[in-house]
């Protein structure tokens, strides 16, 4: 990433992404990301890694032992 | 906060015996979920949520509210993933510098990223893909691991993850940033030997 203007807006990435980014700085990035089509695939790769780690399932769960259960019983009974 | 383990909670607190099932349930989900993204192992996932949700029980009535209870929840469970009995497989806890992550993406270089031609619901639903998302995962090292699975996969705030890690709200968004860094370029190294790039 040989542009020092590449390297600024890659740090602040999640930062824009998540809306932590003040006001300026996302004006600034916007407008860097108009112009540099690596620096954009980036950011919507960066989004599609995010929203797929949202999107992730763990597929089969157990369910909870008889333990676990008489345990939460009790301590909510008493 | 996670809406379903708050909600679970709540319904705790409050001693609802129609909703009781439901709620345990849920919790072992939660709780269970949890372990097998940060430890990828069933059995270090089964007993995580085992004795968080024993610890629970003793603990329920020590606090008022389901909020902070949370929180607490996630603490014993991250406490509990991270001493699990492979823990030998974890990563070592090193750095992941900022420098090493960039791509060298100069609009005429070859490596210059390009858009994936793949949707984030597919990457979840195509077994390969979703393999390699976990897997990329996994291969964060265990402070930065944590930190993308609160945040991003669990849904807490910055804030909350910064209680349940017990460091800033600054270390948590540069921790962040780094582990969604980290994945992402995994997920893109494997999406260019399988040419998922948009042309």
């Amino acid at each position: 990433m040989p542009d020092p203007r590449c390297k600024q807006i890659f740090t602040t990435l999640s930062q824009y992404l998540d809306g932590d980014l003040p006001a300026k700085n996302c004006r600034d990035l916007e407008r860097h990301l108009k112009d540099c089509k690596p620096c954009l695939a980036y950011l919507e790769n960066l989004k599609t890694t995010i929203q797929a780690c949202r999107n992730l399932r763990i597929a089969k769960i157990p369910r909870p032992s008889a333990r676990v259960r008489k345990a939460l019983i009790e301590a909510v009974r008493r | 906060m996670n809406a379903q383990v708050q909600q679970a909670l709540e319904i705790l607190k409050a001693g609802d015996p129609q909703a009781l099932d439901r709620a345990i349930e849920s919790l072992q989900g939660a709780v269970y979920a949890l372990g097998m993204k940060v430890c990828g192992h069933p059995e270090d996932a089964e007993d995580t949520a085992q004795e968080t949700l024993i610890r629970l029980a003793r603990s329920l009535k020590n606090f008022l509210d389901a909020r902070a209870l949370a929180v607490w929840l996630y603490k014993v469970a991250k406490t509990q993933c991270l001493m699990s009995r492979r823990r030998s497989k974890f990563a070592p806890a090193q750095m992941l510098s900022l420098d090493a992550l960039m791509p060298d993406h100069g609009a005429a270089s070859p490596a210059a990223p390009k858009p994936w031609a793949i949707t984030p619901e597919e990457v979840v639903l195509h077994r390969e893909t979703r393999d390699r998302l976990e897997k990329a995962v996994l291969a964060l090292p265990p402070p930065y691991r944590l930190v993308l699975i609160l945040r991003d996969m669990e849904q807490l705030d910055t804030r909350e993850v910064a209680e349940v890690m017990e460091i800033s709200e600054d270390t948590v968004k540069m921790r962040l940033h780094r582990a969604r860094v980290f994945v992402r370029n995994e997920l893109g190294k494997y999406f260019s030997k399988k040419d998922h790039a948009r042309p």
